[in-house]
């Protein structure tokens, strides 16, 4: 066994616990976030996944002025930003879940995200090692910009981290005035109290969590990650798509060493969301009742699986992570991510229906 | 006890179609009905009753009936 069990094996697996336990507190699932905008109107997730983004930012430019990470930011290649981003998106929608919402999922004893997951995973390593990989680095390859150095293109260039640090508290001042401070004070005058701690233990374990909440707890736990993740060698926060190929890849060749932290982080999620659903009674195996609907979870896990690897990152990798970096390859696989989550959600469920 | 004027049962449903399901019904049934959803995916038991809030009706209550399973009474506007 080469994995070090102390430095890569115990450090993941137990911050994908964590996470895994917050994301499914939280229902912390970013195809809900983006597609509920325009569905339902329902802005929570959403509220959700812009704080943890920022809370990251902030905590990403204090560890790197602290000398404590250092920022690696993904690469720009815009053909594979575009193309993946937009299959990613289409791809969560078809499997009903993004790449953590569909990994949590298996926790809770979903079995079609079970199957959407087998998906993902075997669509990120065909692409990533096999018969997709020519078509994914195509698009990598002839669209790639970088800076002159070779290092990746940044929205503010030398000055990223400082505006890190200026968008990251900028952006938590405005977050917790419109959005947090309202909802408290619109509490207070319906006389209820402002932070209620009563039932505490029923609030954390039993109840689905206040978005603000799950939100700096995500990215809280994605500054421990960075630094966890950095010392086992791969100097990047969250991920999810490097975990599954890293599996397959041990799967298909029987060599260990490809079991590196971020696969320990997202069995560990799968853990996490199970314990956290026995505890509020909300484990159940289930499958969805239509016999079609996990095909088409399973084309749609497939989807997501080559538009992460051509993207160069799943929501997690390029979205949670690649946003704080402020890095112009996740910013705009981000926005055809989520581009490509409203197309498909407007004509499945929105075009001459309602 | 309230009486239900219908069911919509949406177990076994992915996500977003109970919520779904649960907005177009709602919006085919007349004032003062009773829509009783069975549901079994935690983020919609959530999300339904706000959605039927924001839509103006009256959650009539939300109750956890198993594993993994909720019963919303709505009562339309």
């Amino acid at each position: 066994m080469v994995i070090d069990i102390f430095v890569v094996l115990i450090p993941g697996l137990i911050l994908g616990i964590i996470f895994g336990f917050i994301l499914q507190r939280g229902r912390f699932c970013m195809n809900s976030a983006f597609r509920d905008i325009i569905l339902l109107k329902e802005y929570k997730l959403a509220k959700s996944v812009a704080l943890a983004i920022l809370v990251s930012m902030l905590g990403f430019a204090i560890m790197s002025f602290g000398g404590i990470i250092t920022l690696n930011p993904k690469q720009f290649a815009w053909g594979a930003n575009i193309v993946g981003g937009l299959i990613f998106g289409f791809g969560m929608v078809l499997a009903a879940g993004c790449a953590s919402g569909t990994t949590y999922r298996v926790g809770e004893g979903m079995m079609g995200s079970l199957v959407a997951l087998l998906g993902y995973a075997g669509g990120a390593y065909f692409t990533k090692f096999g018969a997709l990989n020519s078509i994914a680095k195509f698009l990598q390859d002839n669209t790639k910009i970088t800076n002159p150095d070779g290092s990746a293109l940044t929205v503010f260039g030398d000055l990223t981290p400082i505006f890190m640090l200026i968008i990251g508290i900028a952006g938590i001042a405005l977050v917790a005035y419109f959005w947090i401070w309202r909802e408290l004070r619109a509490k207070k005058r319906e006389n209820k109290p402002m932070f209620d701690l009563s039932d505490f233990g029923q609030k954390a374990f039993k109840k689905g969590w206040h978005w603000a909440v799950t939100a700096i707890a995500i990215g809280i736990l994605a500054c421990f990650a960075y630094i966890s993740s950095a010392a086992a060698g791969r100097n990047y926060p969250l991920g999810i798509t490097g975990g599954w190929v890293g599996w397959n890849k041990y799967w298909n060749t029987g060599v260990d060493t490809t079991l590196g932290w971020e696969t320990w982080l997202v069995i560990g999620i799968v853990i996490g969301a199970f314990i956290s659903a026995i505890i509020a009674k909300e484990f159940k195996l289930r499958t969805p009742k239509d016999a079609k609907t996990i095909l088409i979870q399973f084309i749609g896990g497939s989807a997501m699986g080559f538009g992460a690897v051509t993207a160069m990152g799943c929501n997690i990798g390029n979205i949670l992570s690649g946003f704080p970096l402020l890095s112009l390859g996740s910013l705009l696989s981000g926005a055809f991510i989520i581009l490509g989550c409203w197309l498909l959600a407007y004509l499945l469920f929105m075009w001459r229906k309602d | 006890m309230v009486d239900k004027t219908d069911t919509l049962d949406c177990r076994g449903e992915v996500c977003p179609y109970p919520d779904v399901k649960s907005k177009r019904k709602a919006k085919k049934m007349n004032s003062g009905e009773v829509l009783e959803i069975l549901i079994d995916y935690p983020l919609s038991a959530e999300r339904i009753p706000e959605t039927m809030k924001s839509m103006g009706n009256e959650v009539l209550s939300t109750e956890k009936v198993g594993a993994s399973e909720w019963k919303i009474l709505v009562k339309i506007k």
